[in-house]
């Protein structure tokens, strides 16, 4: 059995869902209450592989929501991670995906310090980050929507912001080995981190946002920011794929740029309907198949019956990790998400 | 990303702590005591389980000596007309049960609510406890676990029969819960022990309870929140 641990994303949203789920209780109340809610599972899951055979899941909701972290309320923040990973351990669940910013607060505050949670001893080996799949996902999305823009990779630039990170380090080497890219623009804010990452890939131009902007044909966006950051949308190259694969998602723009396009990075489309209800009241454009990259890889590592912390610690995600995930993951019927929107 | 406060080192001599831990020592003390009495009564209520039951209490009589041990360590006396005010209604609701013949009722306030609350207590004060209390805690709150699984055991085999009857109890007496909480607060807080994570860890432990007896997600969720609005 697999399992999902995710959240909310804001207390608005968690209202409404407790109100559409029936949750009567949950539905007025406020963070306070929240940041003394208890872990649930709210869904049973049943997925079908394109070859036929079927797996079970559990979504586990860990009552995380990101304003405990806006509003220092780190320590409640930290509990609700943990005390999720018990309960899923706890109901059984063999292999279960951080979603959302689960995984981000887990390594942010070195969680794995904390394998003791009352009567339970976590056993790493049952979660994982997903990180891997997320990673390949938003690569096959530059190989694959690139193209459809008239973006050749062989002649393009693409700058990964948050390239140091567990994914976006996972990306430039995945886009440095596997494709043709022209080049590679690294930006991130650790000088150090920066500069090991260049001399492992052997390439690189390590800039701030501001400047490479303007040099990229693609821009794959992995950062882990508190909140959508604003930029410059007239300093774009046009055309020009932006690949948003942040959580929360970095780009925040509502407004029009002709010749710029945005997909949704690291999500993907799965090929047959997903018997579920809690992806209708988060936000999916198509929620009986569309999910995030980290879900479908618990999904992937009971399908394969790999159960073990395939995507764990940071910045261990190699080539060929991302290569066997990937193949597990057309073998299943699992697409990236393809849709590109002219922001 | 915000950063996390390292814990304070505690004190454990100075006088607040002391003063504090006067009534929460003497809260402990009492429940345990309280708990000896009530599963003496149980062991009267259900003759078939008598000496499973009375294992039970003489535990809750070990752990009552233990605790008086901790007082004594720290040169605290136990503020003991405090707790037994503290704990009256949730008392005089078992007594009450007790005297109807109510077993489910009884088996909800000690084995369910009762246990659940010291296992969450004494989860949170090991980690802020001083040396000695905090290998006796340990010791402790193994044997609760025992305690509430007795309980949801002998629910869960009479479900569909008490599963009512639960609902009832759970209505009666959990906002009982809450106010002792809010009682505390302040007192649980100098010892290193939040309210928040007292209700939270309450709430997963008398949550699973319910889980285990037999109540669904929606039931749990719906009988966990209530009354703690009034009380907040
Ligand atoms: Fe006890
Ligand atoms: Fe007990």
């Amino acid at each position: 059995m697999f399992g999902l641990i995710g959240h909310l994303t804001n207390l608005e949203q968690a209202q409404t869902v407790a109100r559409d789920l029936g949750y009567s209780g949950l539905a007025d109340q406020d963070l306070e209450f929240w940041c003394s809610a208890p872990p649930q599972t709210v869904d049973n899951i049943t997925v079908t592989s394109v070859t036929g055979q079927t797996i079970e899941g559990r979504y586990v909701e860990s009552c995380f929501l990101p304003e405990m972290l806006a509003n220092r309320r780190i320590k409640a923040a930290t509990r609700k991670i943990v005390n999720a990973m018990a309960h899923a351990q706890k109901i059984g669940l063999d292999i279960t995906a951080l979603g959302g910013f689960s995984s981000i607060v887990f390594e942010n505050f070195n969680l794995n310090q904390i394998q003791r949670i009352r009567n339970i001893t976590l056993d790493f080996k049952r979660f994982t980050t997903g990180n891997t799949h997320t990673a390949y996902i938003i690569c096959r999305q530059v190989e694959q929507a690139a193209p459809k823009l008239g973006i050749e990779l062989s002649k393009a630039t693409v700058a990964v912001v948050g390239a140091t990170g567990d994914i976006g380090s996972a990306v430039c080497r995945w886009l440095n080995t596997k494709t043709d890219v022209a080049d590679m623009i690294l930006v991130a804010r650790d000088r150090a981190r920066l500069q090991a990452l260049q001399e492992e890939l052997g390439r690189g131009k390590v800039m701030g946002l501001e400047e490479a902007l303007p040099h990229a044909d693609i821009v794959v966006w992995v950062a882990s920011l508190p909140k959508g950051i604003e930029i410059d949308f007239d300093s774009l190259k046009k055309p020009c794929l932006t690949i948003d694969g942040g959580y929360p998602k970095n780009l925040d723009s509502k407004l029009k740029h002709p010749g710029v396009y945005v997909l949704k990075g690291g999500i993907v489309e799965h090929s047959l309907d997903i018997d579920w209800r809690i992806m209708k009241l988060v936000n999916m454009d198509v929620p009986t198949r569309q999910m995030f990259a980290c879900f479908a890889e618990s999904m992937l590592l009971e399908f394969e019956k790999w159960y073990t912390n395939f995507s764990w610690g940071r910045n261990q995600i190699s080539v060929e990790k991302m290569q066997a995930i990937g193949d597990v993951s057309i073998k299943h019927g699992f697409k990236p998400l393809l849709s590109i929107v002219e922001s | 990303m915000p950063q996390l406060e390292a814990t304070p080192t505690i004190d454990y001599q100075s006088d607040t702590y002391k003063d504090a831990y006067s009534r929460i020592n003497a809260i402990v003390i009492e429940g345990e005591n309280e708990a000896y009495d009530n599963f003496v009564k149980l062991a009267e209520m259900l003759p078939e389980n008598k000496d499973e039951l009375i294992s039970l209490a003489k535990m809750e009589r070990r752990h009552a000596k233990g605790f008086q041990a901790c007082g004594r360590n720290l040169e605290v006396t136990p503020d003991m007309d405090f707790a037994r005010e503290f704990f009256s209604k949730l008392h005089g609701n078992f007594e009450k049960a007790a005297e109807e013949d109510d077993i489910v009722t009884c088996l909800v306030i000690q084995a369910l609510i009762i246990e659940c609350f010291a296992i969450s207590a004494y989860n949170i004060y090991i980690p802020v406890a001083d040396d000695f209390a905090r290998k006796i805690t340990e010791g402790v709150v193994k044997d609760e676990y025992t305690h509430l699984n007795y309980g949801e055991e002998w629910l869960k085999a009479n479900f569909d029969d008490v599963k009512e009857r639960i609902e009832t109890a759970n209505r009666e007496n959990l906002p009982l819960v809450w106010k002792m909480l809010n009682q505390v607060e302040n007192d649980a807080r100098v010892l290193n022990m939040e309210k928040e994570e007292l209700i939270e860890d309450f709430t997963i432990a008398y949550g699973e309870a319910l889980a285990n007896v037999g109540f669904n997600t929606r039931e749990t969720v719906r009988m966990l929140t209530h009354g703690l609005r009034s009380a907040a």
